[in-house]
C-alpha cells in the first residue's frame, strides 16, 4: 500500500543497456552532424549543432543518469576520437557540462505522456548546455590570449560572438533539433521501447531518487573537478603575470610554466590510478 | 557550383564510412602507432597542457613544427586534417572580423595567431595520439591508467558498430527518400528542400531507436553470459587482459627525442627573439 513513491530502480544490466543504447545511437547522430555542412547566412550560422534530441528523448524514458553519461561518451567516442577531434583534457570538460544539462532535463519529467513537461525539459537541456558552453569558451579565449583586455575590441568581440552563437544555437538547434523531435519521439517510443530492454516503462508514480545519485562520493568529485578548473584558470593567470614581470630574465618564466605544466600532467596521473585504486575499494565495500 | 558538387560527390556516405573504417584500422603499421599507450598518455599530458602556459612565438612555432612532423609520420586521413583546419580558420577568421568591426585594428591578427597556433599544437598533438592508436590499444591504454572497464569496452564495442549503425541509418535514410515525396519546389534558399531533409534526419532515428533498442539488449545479454560486469571489476582478468602491454626501446627512444627538443627549442628561444 506504501508503493505509491517506488523506487526506480535498475539492475546493473539494465544500466547497461541504457548505456549502450544512448552511447551508440547519440554517437551515431554526433557523427551526421560533424560531417553535414553548416550555411551561413551573414552572422547567423545554421549549422546543426548537435541532435540533442536523441539523449533527450533517452534522459526522458529512462534512467536520466545513464542517459546522460552514455550520450556523452557517445559524443567523445564515435564523435571526437574516431573523427580524429579528441582533445584530451577539454573532453572532460564537455562531458561534465553534457552529462548535467540532459540529467537536469531528464529529471524534470516524472510523466512522458505531458507534453507540456516534455517540452520544458527539451528547452532547459539545451539552454543550461549552451549556457555552460559558451562561458567556457569565453574563458578559453580568456585564459589563452595574452594581455586579453589589452587588445583593443578582442573583449567586446568574444562576447558579442559567443553571445550570439548561444542564442543562435538555442533558437535555432534548440527549437528544431530539440524540441519538435523530442515532443514528436517521447509519446511515439513510450511504452514502445522500454520492453525491448527487459524493463517497465516509467510512470508518474516512480521517483528516481536524487539522494541515490548525489553521493557523497559524486558530490566530492564536482567539487574537486570544478575546483580543478578554477585552478587551472588561475595558474596560467599567474604564469602570464610571471611572464611579464620576469622578461629580462628570460627563460625563467618559461621553465616555470613548463614545471607547472609538467606537475599538472604528473597530478592528473596520480589522481587517475589512485581513483582507480579507491574505486576498486569503493566496489569491494558494495 | 562544379566545385561544390564533385566535393558533395567525395563526401557521400559510402566514401566516409571507408575514410572512417581506414582511421580506426587502416593504421597501425606507423612508428607512432607501435608505441606503448601510456607513453602517448605521457608525451600527450605534456603537449595537450603545455601550450596553454607558454605565451613566447618562438616556442610556440618550434611545437608546432614538432607536431605538424608527427601528425605526418602518422599518416592520418586527409578527411580529418580537412575538418580540423576548417574548425581552426573558422573560429579565428570569425573572432578577427568582429573585433575589427568592434574598432579594434589589425594588430589583433598577432595574438590571435598565437592563439590558433596553441589551439593546433593540442589538436595535433591530440592527432598524433590518439589517431594512430588502434581502439584496441586505446581502451587497454585507458584501462591500465585506470579508467572504468565500461569505458574500454564502449570504446572497442563503439569502433566495431559504427560501420554496422552508419549503414543502417543510410539504409532507413533512403528508404524513405524512396517512399516519400519530395518538395517539387526548392523554395527560396532551398528552403523547403532543407526541411524535408531535415525533417527525414530526424524521422529515420526512429526505426534506429527501436532496433538499436534490441541491439543494445542483446549485447548486454552476450556480455553477461560472458561474465561481463564481473569481469569488469576483478583485478585479475585486468591483469591477464593488459599483459601485452610493455614499453620497450622504442617508447624511451620517442620520449627521449621529445624531449631533447623541447629542451634545444627551449635553450635557442633564449637566444632568438621574435
Amino acid at each position: 500500500m506504501t508503493q505509491i513513491k517506488e523506487r526506480y530502480t535498475l539492475t546493473q544490466s539494465q544500466k547497461m543497456m541504457v548505456f549502450i543504447l544512448s552511447m551508440s545511437l547519440y554517437g551515431l547522430s554526433n557523427m551526421i552532424t560533424e560531417l553535414v555542412p553548416e550555411v551561413n547566412v551573414g552572422p547567423v550560422n545554421f549549422s546543426i549543432e548537435y541532435f540533442a534530441f536523441i539523449p533527450l528523448t533517452l534522459c526522458i524514458l529512462f534512467h536520466p543518469f545513464y542517459a546522460a553519461i552514455g550520450a556523452s561518451f557517445g559524443e567523445i567516442i564515435f564523435g571526437e576520437i574516431m573523427l580524429g577531434q579528441f582533445s584530451g583534457f577539454g573532453e572532460m570538460e564537455k562531458l561534465v557540462i553534457f552529462t548535467l544539462a540532459m540529467y537536469v532535463a531528464g529529471i524534470i519529467v516524472n510523466n512522458p505522456k505531458n507534453r507540456v513537461q516534455v517540452g520544458i525539459a527539451a528547452v532547459t537541456g539545451v539552454v543550461i548546455h549552451q549556457f555552460l558552453n559558451m562561458v567556457s569558451d569565453i574563458a578559453k579565449v580568456w585564459i589563452g590570449v595574452e594581455d586579453f583586455e589589452a587588445v583593443s575590441g578582442l573583449p567586446q568581440s568574444v562576447v558579442a560572438i559567443e553571445g550570439f552563437s548561444f542564442l543562435n544555437d538555442v533558437l535555432f538547434s534548440g527549437i528544431l533539433f530539440a524540441l519538435l523531435p523530442t515532443l514528436y519521439l517521447v509519446p511515439r517510443l513510450y511504452g514502445k521501447i522500454e520492453p525491448l530492454l527487459g524493463m517497465k516503462p516509467c510512470d508518474n508514480k516512480t521517483k528516481y531518487p536524487i539522494s541515490g545519485i548525489l553521493k557523497p562520493r559524486f558530490i566530492l568529485v564536482g567539487v574537486l573537478l570544478s575546483a580543478a578548473a578554477m585552478g587551472f584558470e588561475f595558474l596560467s593567470e599567474a604564469g602570464i603575470d610571471i611572464f611579464e614581470w620576469e622578461a629580462d630574465f628570460g627563460s625563467t618564466a618559461i621553465w616555470i610554466s613548463l614545471a607547472v605544466a609538467a606537475v599538472v600532467a604528473l597530478i592528473t596521473i596520480i589522481v587517475l590510478v589512485t581513483g582507480k585504486n579507491k574505486a576498486k575499494r569503493g566496489m569491494a565495500n558494495e | 557550383m562544379a566545385a561544390a558538387k564533385s566535393f558533395a560527390d567525395k563526401l557521400s556516405f559510402e566514401q566516409i564510412k571507408i575514410e572512417l573504417l581506414n582511421t580506426a584500422y587502416g593504421n597501425d603499421r606507423t612508428l607512432i602507432a607501435k608505441l606503448d599507450p601510456r607513453t602517448l598518455f605521457l608525451w600527450y599530458a605534456f603537449f595537450g597542457i603545455a601550450p596553454w602556459f607558454i605565451h613566447s612565438r618562438f616556442i610556440l612555432a618550434g611545437m608546432l613544427l614538432f607536431v605538424i612532423g608527427t601528425t605526418i609520420m602518422t599518416k592520418v586521413s586527409r578527411l580529418i586534417i580537412f575538418i580540423l583546419i576548417l574548425g581552426l580558420l573558422g573560429e579565428s577568421g570569425y573572432l578577427l572580423i568582429a573585433s575589427l568591426f568592434f574598432g579594434g585594428n589589425l594588430g589583433i591578427i598577432i595574438p590571435l595567431l598565437v592563439l590558433t597556433m596553441k589551439l593546433s599544437v593540442i589538436s595535433l598533438a591530440s592527432i598524433t595520439a590518439f589517431c594512430s592508436m588502434s581502439p584496441e590499444r586505446l581502451g587497454e591504454g585507458l584501462l591500465r591508467i585506470g579508467v572504468p572497464g565500461q569505458v574500454s569496452f564502449s570504446i572497442s564495442y563503439g569502433y566495431r558498430m559504427l560501420p554496422t549503425l552508419f549503414e543502417e541509418y543510410n539504409h532507413i535514410f533512403m528508404s524513405y527518400r524512396l517512399r516519400g515525396k519530395s518538395p517539387e519546389k526548392h523554395g527560396l534558399f532551398y528552403f523547403r528542400t532543407v526541411i524535408y531533409f531535415i525533417k527525414l534526419a530526424v524521422k529515420s532515428f526512429y526505426p534506429l531507436l527501436l532496433s538499436m533498442a534490441k541491439r543494445a539488449r542483446t549485447t548486454v545479454e552476450a556480455l553477461e553470459t560472458k561474465g561481463g560486469q564481473y569481469a569488469f571489476r576483478n583485478p585479475a582478468v585486468k591483469k591477464l587482459k593488459l599483459a601485452n602491454l610493455r614499453i620497450g626501446k622504442t617508447d624511451y627512444f620517442f620520449l627521449l627525442i621529445s624531449v631533447l627538443y623541447l629542451i634545444s627549442i627551449f635553450i635557442s628561444s633564449h637566444y632568438v627573439s621574435f
